[in-house]
């Protein structure tokens, strides 16, 4: 495998992350433990806990990372499922491509190979003087250093109309579960001829390339099983992630299906009407949807507003180097809560954090300065079977601010032969496959 | 109300060539890397605080022209505009002053600076009574991290001050498509409340189909493309003054205004748009009152 540019824009999987690895010098790291196993730490004084709440991307990496680096750590991870269903490759699932199964992942391997105490519960609230983490069955956890890994909440009410309720007539589907089976329910049920309606946020949400995959893989199932029903978008942005290349993957596989209508052109949806499976867009246009996708405005989910990491952005402000809360010392966030932009909200981007987040606590808890990180992100999108797009970007920290290196990445070329697109949609298999071995160890199935 | 002098007021501000408001993203991060310095440096001083403690109009040659001596007083303007934002293309900005709109005692003029953009201004904002409030919403670029500052002066000639620090980061996952489709050129669109109570502050949006060019750009060839904008919008209501607004570079493509406007009689609410091609437009709604 080479380790030339081209590798960071269509990246297999193992160099993926041998690469990410590799920069962040956690191989080192890794290496120096394997090296001189427990003796080194076996004459430390009690082992130091460490709370990780959220087992995502980010949670789950973090808590396996600490283990895998410092074994004598005492790492609790506060999850409430015990299978986690990720939310990237959940439009796959809704086009038809993948099974729902596929994208479920357990703790096993963080419990009995890495030691992570795993607790099913939720963290409902937490005392930052104290150190301590109040849990959903009634006890608490003592901490020296947490993790928050919360993910998204939704912005309820910030865009008129649209509150839980009218999630159950309009899902958004921008968290993996019953709100994903619910869309993928009413997409069987609609009829031929039909309207599918996505209404897209401004930024920043999670997964900025999302909604653009959600319309190709609805416009797919469509397309196969309803091919006279048209596809909308109604986006509060005039630009989006991969814009071009969407735009060239939608009029190759889907012709005119897909109408995007960009801000200035009046795409901007103010009011949400769930009973009538209506929006209302900034200069008074009604669209009539038979089946309504609304992605909401999002906030960094609701235990990091407790802990008071957030601030009036809803977001969580971190120390870029280390991921460390400006807010509150001892306490990292990591994943789509924080303001880590130019990093994307992905899992990719979350799972990087993790790792930085793990090498900067054990450097913290030993007195020594925290290794200078790299991140690296991919972000793949597939538009039609067979038919994948990228954008790869890596970012270090200059001047004390996160920025993306020079050059590093780019989007992949547009007016790519069907082969090179096979390709990337190959790659973004093997992403997955790779990433979530290595976040949850699990092993792709038949 | 004061009129707009567009002679003078175009030949003020810094001309840094090479330094594109609104650029791809290769293109902003060439930019950045050889382009730019000045604009690059002045935005970094306002940010870092590296020119002491001075006030942030302190900091601007065309503030403290228009300010001619006077010391403005801080807190009754509001900027609204996110902390962070992902894309400097299209930032939206929503002003906000805290003063009467009386025939006696109402906030006339407002002015818009971006202190970090290559040229500073904004937005000239006049309003009249009839607009009820002094507030206005629009969407500006950005070309880096920097403060936003708002100067408005009263009709009893009080100056107010506030201001705002915005972080603009380039986002992997987004990127521009610089080209403009003219076909629309000039295409309008409005909102206007139909009805209102006597005394009500209604809502009014409109936006025009426009590239604002910013004639600090390149095409593919490397030729600057010549400065296009919208310079001049009003709005009437049965000829009296609600609101007028000369527009610079950093109004994004596609110029929105939001503004208020609280009429006391029914009547036509009438707007202008005129660009720096002698292109115009004009649109109108009538609003009853009852």
């Amino acid at each position: 495998m080479s380790n030339d540019g081209k590798s960071f824009i269509m990246p297999g999987t193992s160099i993926t992350r041998r690469q990410a690895l590799k920069r962040m010098g956690l191989f080192g790291f890794g290496g120096l433990a394997a090296a001189s196993g427990l003796p080194v730490y076996a004459a430390r004084p009690p082992a130091a806990r460490v709370a990780v709440v959220g087992g995502g991307f980010g949670g789950a990496t973090a808590a396996k990372y600490l283990k895998m680096l410092r074994p004598d750590l005492d790492v609790t991870l506060v999850e409430p499922a015990r299978r986690y269903y990720t939310c990237p490759f959940t439009n796959l699932y809704l086009g038809g491509l993948r099974d729902f199964e596929s994208l479920g992942h357990d703790y096993r391997e963080l419990g009995e190979t890495f030691g992570v105490r795993v607790v099913h519960e939720r963290a409902e609230d937490v005392d930052v003087d104290g150190r301590r983490l109040k849990l959903s069955g009634g006890g608490e956890l003592s901490w020296d250093r947490l993790v928050l890994s919360p993910g998204i909440d939704i912005r309820w009410g910030a865009l008129e109309g649209y509150d839980e309720a009218a999630a159950e007539k309009a899902p958004h589907a921008w968290k993996a579960g019953p709100q994903t089976h619910l869309l993928r329910r009413q997409l069987e049920a609609m009829e031929d001829g039909g309207t599918f309606v996505l209404v897209a946020p401004e930024n920043p949400f999670r997964c900025p390339p999302g909604p653009y995959e959600r319309v190709s893989m609805i416009a797919h199932y469509l397309k196969t099983h309803k091919p006279r029903s048209k596809v909308l978008l109604l986006d509060a942005k005039d630009n989006f992630s991969k814009q071009g290349l969407f735009m060239e993957g939608w009029a190759e596989h889907y012709g005119d299906m897909i109408e995007w209508v960009g801000l200035s052109d009046d795409g901007r949806v103010i009011r949400v009407d769930a009973d009538r499976l209506e929006v209302e867009t900034e200069f008074g246009t009604i669209h009539r949807a038979s089946l309504l996708n609304v992605v909401p405005p999002q906030k960094a989910g609701v235990i990091a507003h407790r802990a008071g990491v957030t601030d009036d952005s809803g977001w969580v402000p971190v120390e870029p180097e280390t991921f460390q809360s400006r807010k509150v010392p001892g306490v990292y966030v990591i994943g789509d809560a924080t303001q880590a932009a130019p990093m994307p909200k992905s899992g990719f981007v979350a799972n990087n954090q993790g790792k930085v987040a793990a090498a900067a606590i054990l450097a913290d808890l030993d007195g020594r300065e925290a290794p200078r990180p790299t991140w690296m992100n991919t972000c793949y999108s597939v538009i039609a079977p067979d038919w994948g797009i990228t954008v790869a970007n890596v970012y270090e920290v200059t001047d004390g601010e996160l920025r993306e290196v020079p050059g590093s990445g780019g989007v992949s070329p547009s007016g790519a032969n069907a082969e090179f697109r096979r390709n990337e949609a190959r790659f973004a298999e093997a992403w997955y496959a790779g990433i979530t071995q290595d976040v949850w160890g699990s092993r792709p199935t038949g | 109300m004061k009129g707009i002098d567009l002679k003078t007021q175009e030949t003020t501000g810094h001309e840094a060539r090479g330094a594109p408001l609104n650029p791809g993203r290769r293109r902003a991060l060439r930019a950045l890397a050889v382009g730019a310095a000045g604009a690059w440096l002045l935005g970094r001083g306002a940010l870092l605080g590296e020119s002491g403690g001075r006030a942030v109009w302190e900091r601007l040659d065309a503030a403290r022209e228009r300010l001619d001596g006077a010391r403005p007083e801080p807190g009754a303007i509001r900027l609204d505009l996110p902390g962070v934002t992902q894309d400097g293309s299209a930032v939206p900005l929503t002003v906000d002053i805290e003063h009467p709109m009386s025939e006696e005692d109402y906030v006339e003029a407002l002015y818009l600076y971006a202190l970090g953009n290559p040229t500073p201004e904004i937005a000239d904002v006049y309003f009249g009574p009839l607009a009820g409030r002094a507030r206005l919403s629009t969407r500006i670029r950005l070309n880096q991290s920097q403060t936003v500052l708002a100067l408005a002066r009263t009709s009893g000639g009080r100056w107010l001050a506030g201001h705002r620090d915005v972080r603009v980061t380039v986002s992997g996952c987004l990127s521009q498509d610089g080209t403009y489709d003219f076909d629309s050129l000039m295409r309008t669109r409005i909102r206007v409340p139909p009805r209102l109570r006597s005394g009500e502050v209604g809502d009014v949006r409109t936006l025009i189909d426009h590239p604002m060019e910013t004639g600090l750009r390149e095409d593919r060839q490397g030729r600057t493309i010549p400065e296009r904008i919208i310079k001049e919008f009003r709005a009437e209501f049965e000829g009296t003054p609600v609101v007028r607004v000369r527009l610079y570079r950093a109004i994004s493509a596609n110029p929105y205004l939001r503004f208020p406007v609280a009429p006391d009689t029914s009547g036509e609410l009438a707007f202008h748009w005129h660009d720096d091609q002698g292109e115009s437009a004009t649109e109108a709604a009538r609003i009853e009152i009852g």
